[in-house]
């Protein structure tokens, strides 16, 4: 990797190294934007497709309840365990 | 999702789902990158960001309406909509959440900040989960029902407050559209919002129905199997 000017005084020069980290208020942001937009948007569809999915399966054990009851009530024999 | 027979039903999905794949080529390929005060690249979050708050208010609205028609006149199909529409207020709101701090990091350079529009927006959708909360918890019976639609009023009262609270006690959050606000300097990035909206309108539209009708069957599972006890067909 080729060193700029300001890298090879910062590493000939040895009284330039940090000897101590002290806090600063709003330092620099150095977080990638592009990994902020892609991080919010898989964030979202997740939340959207887990819902889907929720609602799906959810809805695929109502039904199924439903024609338990209905054959249930029809034949009028059956002996179900209440709850859904 | 309903497997339901309807037609109508799924040509809204193939509606919703085209739109969503133009906006997304849209926003990613055509829309431009705005200053970076605004966060730059990330600013893009803004054209999803702000459909789904404008959803939350959408679903809030339908919320309110179905329950105060509820607490009047009850009915299943009111009660069912009630329902659906703080379930899907709740992910709408989620997805705002979400995304909203993943902007401010770049623009404000922190997630959070108790700014007047962000806490009365998170005030806004605990008060949907607690909607969600009590009618998944605490039964089916008339009493949760109506203590559940009088919190769906009350928690869709609190969005005007939203709406005006920054005009009012100012914060962080940018006013970029309507009162105060310089608007969107580009007619592409105009066009990418008018898409969010009419796409998270879409999205909207077709989660209330697919969770209407799921509250529905519950409904009917419920009366299925009140009727089955009573007539002694099914036992406790």
């Amino acid at each position: 990797m080729k060193q700029t000017p300001s890298d090879s005084a910062t590493l000939a020069d040895p009284s330039a190294r940090s000897t101590e980290f002290v806090p600063v208020q709003g330092g620099n942001e150095t977080t990638s934007a592009a990994s902020l937009l892609i991080t919010a948007y898989v964030v979202m569809w997740a939340l959207l497709l887990g819902f889907v999915f929720l609602s799906w399966r959810r809805q695929g054990r109502v039904e199924t309840r439903i024609a338990e009851l209905e054959k249930a009530l029809s034949t009028g024999i059956s002996k179900l365990g209440a709850g859904d | 999702m309903p497997r339901s027979k309807d037609p109508l039903f799924y040509a809204l999905l193939a509606t919703t789902t085209a739109v969503f794949v133009y906006l997304i080529g849209y926003v990613f390929l055509i829309a431009p990158v705005a200053q970076l005060q605004a966060g730059g690249l990330a600013q893009k979050i803004f054209y999803f960001h702000v459909p789904a708050a404008y959803a939350m208010y959408l679903c809030g609205t339908v919320c309110c309406v179905s329950s105060a028609m509820y607490l009047l006149n009850p009915s299943d199909i009111r009660d069912a909509v009630g329902r659906a529409a703080a379930e899907c207020a709740v992910v709408f709101g989620f997805m705002m959440l979400a995304s909203g701090p993943l902007w401010a990091k770049k623009a404000w350079g922190v997630y959070w900040t108790w700014d007047p529009r962000l806490t009365t927006t998170l005030l806004s959708v605990l008060v949907y989960v607690s909607v969600v909360v009590l009618r998944a918890f605490a039964g089916n019976g008339e009493a949760e029902r109506k203590f559940a639609s009088a919190l769906g009023v009350l928690g869709t009262i609190n969005l005007p407050i939203i709406h005006y609270s920054v005009l009012k006690w100012g914060g962080n959050h940018p006013t970029v559209i309507g009162q105060g606000g310089g608007g969107l300097r580009h007619p592409a990035m105009t066009h990418a919002l008018i898409m969010g909206f009419v796409a998270m309108t879409l999205l909207a539209a077709i989660l209330l129905w697919a969770r209407a009708r799921l509250a529905l069957s519950v409904s009917r599972v419920a009366r299925l199997e009140e009727q089955a006890i009573a007539s002694g067909q099914l036992d406790y």
